[in-house]
């Protein structure tokens, strides 16, 4: 056991805080852990919100991350309901909700990321709703019970997977979307008509190029009007318009842009203070970028809690990934890729199983989308975490090994 | 791939596959009764255990074995093939592990 009378403070339960936690114990912390959240309930996993359990396949209890026992018998103090309202980065000293004061020696911020909203006319109407945390799901649920018609706002991936949940669960569904072709701002316009033939080949109205001017209804909501006039009946409306990072605390202090930004260990720009997770911006191959997704928030709080307790000694390297369900497809994402020289698809897309490669000027992949083809995730992550030219042509045959497609040096 | 079960040689066990068409460092999925299962064969032995993640709905045949360890390829939570322990997150709980013999070219298993 070492550091026996130092206190951690981490801001946040989510999974960055507590992976963080946990990780601290793990390698031999012997100090006090204090995990606090504004939220007073129970860590829970958040991906099966818009799917499992929105379809009523998985339960409350199966949803919850840990248990206040075990987090007891690790030793780590989970004050929740306690928000953290200031911090004094000289005095190593922070204020919470309740007033108490607690001195820390290294400071994690984990408050991960809030929803963009949408503030038009008629946002008022009871209806509309929100899908962050499990009171907002078990809401919608609830409504669901007795309407036909729902109207989804963004077709990201949370507002394309709530659009298969609620095709499933027999509702007739409308997905608005701002941008001429779903997810084209990350996945490309090839991709992007992809997903907008999925949703539409599922059933699903969808309006894109078009924006969200009013809700209208009577107590209610009734109806959604466009920019461009169109009219849609619905009883129902969830919006998913994006994140923005929770970045409240020592806002004036810490350099800002998108999240925190950390160094390659999390360490912001004061000492003793890091950051994980969503509300972090990170260096990913010379680039800072931010991931607001399960698995980068899980391995970046294990990695900057093992720089806390061991002296910045490991670099975060992992390769960005998220995954998400839609219709019956699985997707898989890997890398991080804005400005890619070009794509190269292997397999068919009209298959429905393939995967869709991005690539740099020196034919490196940067970043690779897979519909329905989990076999190929290992090897492509590894592909990504080389960093070295591939051969398009072997690339694209599909009866090549993925590890065979490096190209000769 | 279905398998069938042969009643006269043994109740218990069920015939998976033979012995050829799973190499060294082969993983195949099969069926037996309602469990999807993963037999896989890694220095020269065979193992059995359950074919989806513990963690969260993922078929493990996708995933990569490497030695003994076996890795998810959703989350990339790693088990031990041998006894189904977690070597690695995010799963915190074992896989099941099976019965399994091969014997005369053909592979068996318990359920």
């Amino acid at each position: 056991m070492t550091n026996v009378n130092a206190t951690t403070l981490i801001v946040g339960s989510g999974i960055a805080g507590i992976h963080a936690a946990e990780t601290l114990r793990a390698k031999g912390y012997g100090g006090r852990i204090v995990l606090a959240d504004r939220d007073s309930s129970l860590p829970y996993d958040r991906p099966p919100l818009s799917k499992e359990f929105m379809l009523g396949e998985v339960s409350e209890d199966e949803i919850a991350l840990k248990t206040e026992e075990y987090l007891q018998e690790l030793g780590i103090e989970l004050w929740l309901g306690e928000e953290v309202v200031s911090v004094d980065s000289k005095k190593q000293s922070a204020v919470l909700s309740n007033g108490k004061t607690l001195e820390w020696d290294k400071l994690l911020l984990a408050t991960g990321s809030g929803l963009r909203k949408l503030p038009v006319k008629g946002s008022e109407l009871n209806g509309i709703y929100y899908l962050k945390t499990l009171a907002d799901a078990n809401a919608i649920k609830e409504k669901l019970k007795n309407i036909e018609q729902v109207a989804v706002v963004g077709a990201g991936f949370i507002g394309a997977e709530l659009a298969s949940t609620f095709k499933k669960l027999g509702k007739e569904v409308t997905i608005i979307e701002w941008s001429p072709l779903p997810l084209a701002h990350i996945l490309g316009d090839e991709m992007g008509e992809y997903f907008l033939k999925l949703h539409q080949s599922e059933g699903i109205r969808t309006i894109m190029g078009d924006s969200v001017t009013e809700f209208k209804g009577d107590g209610e909501v009734e109806e959604i009007v466009t920019g461009q006039g169109k009219s849609i009946p619905c009883q129902a409306v969830i919006i998913g318009v994006g994140v923005m990072p929770n970045t409240q605390i020592l806002n004036e202090e810490l350099d800002i842009e998108r999240g925190y930004i950390v160094n390659e260990f999390g360490e912001t720009s004061l000492p003793n203070i890091y950051a994980a997770g969503d509300c972090s911006m990170w260096p990913f191959l010379g680039k800072h970028i931010s991931i607001e997704h399960w698995d980068h928030a899980m391995n970046h709080g294990q990695n900057v809690a093992t720089n806390i307790l061991e002296e910045n000694s490991t670099p975060y390297e992992a390769v960005p990934y998220f995954w998400s369900d839609q219709y019956e497809k699985r997707l898989q994402y890997f890398g991080n890729s804005k400005n890619w020289n070009r794509t190269l698809i292997r397999g068919d897309k009209d298959e429905g199983e393939f995967s869709y490669f991005y690539l740099d000027e020196n034919n490196v992949i940067e970043a690779a989308l897979l519909v329905n083809q989990p076999r190929n995730a290992i090897s492509v992550r590894r592909l990504i975490k080389q960093q070295k030219p591939v051969d398009l042509n072997l690339l694209s045959d599909s009866n090549v090994k993925l590890k065979k497609c490096v190209a000769d040096a | 791939m279905n398998s069938k079960n042969i009643q006269s040689e043994t109740e218990e066990y069920t015939f998976v596959a033979a012995s050829a068409s799973l190499e060294d460092e082969d993983m195949i999925e099969v069926l037996v009764g309602k469990e999807t299962l993963l037999i896989a064969r890694t220095n020269g032995n065979v193992h059995a255990v359950d074919g989806i993640c513990s963690h969260a709905y993922a078929e493990l045949v996708d995933g990569e074995l490497e030695d003994h360890c076996l890795y998810c390829p959703l989350h990339f939570a790693a088990f031990d093939i041998r006894d189904g322990s977690v070597l690695e997150g995010p799963a915190d709980t074992p896989l099941s592990v099976y019965e399994v013999f091969e014997q005369d070219g053909s592979i068996w298993v318990k359920v």
